[in-house]
């Protein structure tokens, strides 16, 4: 059961999507110990929440991919979590939300099934990371532009797409992460959700999501293959994505299905670094 | 010829970039301050006041817009196709 938890949700009043929010909120301070911040009077008055907060993990309900929520928790510096989102819950679970403001049989039977997902979740064993059956070791060339630094790993083995993923081979196996672009565009990483162990992934297919108070990044698998391990650590210290996004921010590691055909489409050092330096001038001037 | 091109295919050979569903966005415009490619174009005198104006510009296989639409309104075409398209057209400007 999920107990314990400062829940923050967006409780926009003029959106299906944020009543429900705010009505998951609810039930959960009903249900167990947990306790709500009010996203209103968090704006104005600080003090109390940041205390629940820093005392309690924090669960972020947004009603929509506005993410209001998610804002508010980046802008205090919170730590996430957890983090929903109804309208793609509702997506998921395949229930239309009403426009209606009040709840109706719908938006109450997507609550429940909301609500036993997440106390599910919380009673799912921890993964525990298995132990690397081999070892990366990464090889740096460093590209400045102004006061930032970006570092590109030039061994062999590791294959870039254009979309600023990397991939190490070995054997039959990859190791999958982001480049130092997409960190620094992004900044401080808040939220990491993975895939999950055993996703079957299509080359260029979605591998897990990166979320900053700018943006939310697709991880755009370069290679296809079976899902055999995430990164735990991630879920609860995001923040190593900018730390180090080649070695302890790593992603996912795959099993690979077509090694040869999938390099067709992928690039080597040389080549990403070229595009890389490209885009960092494009933006950046 | 492109100025740009996409795993070597010429850019704009390749069917990618966000369709706007009328129906459900509210103009927030959102979207064009978020893209940073300049792929949308807001007109402020028209009924249609978002357009999608650079669709060579969209990253391909980006699709960070739609996932920060609150109305959910921006959707994007089929990975798979995509890439199968991109394979067939380097194999075709190979065999060429």
């Amino acid at each position: 059961m999920l107990e314990n938890y400062a829940i923050l949700p967006c409780n926009g009043l003029d959106k299906s999507a944020g009543v429900i929010s705010g009505e998951i909120a609810k039930r959960l301070c009903e249900s167990a110990e947990n306790q709500t911040i009010c996203p209103v009077f968090y704006r104005v008055s600080e003090k109390k929440y940041n205390r629940i907060a820093g005392e309690h993990p924090v669960l972020v309900i947004d009603g929509c991919q506005t993410r209001c929520a998610t804002k508010l928790a980046a802008e205090k510096n919170l730590k996430i979590s957890k983090k929903i989102t109804i309208t793609e819950e509702a997506k998921t679970h395949n229930v239309e939300l009403s426009s209606n403001l009040r709840l109706l049989e719908n938006d109450n039977a997507l609550i429940e099934k909301i609500l036993t997902a997440l106390n599910q979740s919380e009673d799912k064993l921890p993964i525990i990371p298995a132990e690397p059956s081999v070892t990366y070791d990464f090889e740096y060339e460093t590209y400045q532009h102004g006061k930032f630094i970006f570092r590109v790993p030039k061994n062999p083995e590791v294959y870039y797409n254009e979309n600023d993923c990397w991939a190490y081979v070995i054997g039959n196996h990859a190791r999958i992460g982001v480049t130092d672009f997409v960190q620094q565009n992004l900044s401080d990483i808040l939220y990491f959700t993975p895939p999950e162990i055993g996703d079957e992934i299509d080359q260029f297919g979605e591998i897990g999501e990166i979320e900053s108070s700018k943006s939310v990044f697709e991880l755009i698998s370069p290679f296809s293959g079976k899902v055999i391990a995430i990164n735990s650590p991630l879920e609860q210290k995001p923040e190593l994505l900018n730390e180090n996004p080649y070695e302890l921010g790593w992603v996912a590691e795959i099993e690979l299905t077509d090694i040869e055909g999938d390099k067709e489409l992928l690039i080597g050092f040389d080549q990403y670094l070229k595009i890389m330096k490209k885009k960092v001038e494009d933006l950046n001037g | 010829m492109s100025e740009t091109t996409f795993m070597g295919v010429e850019r704009n050979r390749i069917d990618w970039k966000p369709t706007i569903d009328y129906t459900k966005c509210d103009f927030c415009m959102e979207c064009t301050t978020f893209c940073p490619h300049k792929v949308f174009e807001v007109r402020e005198c028209e009924e249609m006041k978002l357009i999608v104006r650079n669709p060579d510009n969209c990253v391909v296989f980006c699709r960070a817009c739609s996932k920060l639409c609150g109305p959910d309104a921006l959707s994007f075409p089929d990975k798979n196709a995509t890439t199968q398209r991109i394979k067939e057209i380097r194999k075709e400007e190979s065999n060429a």
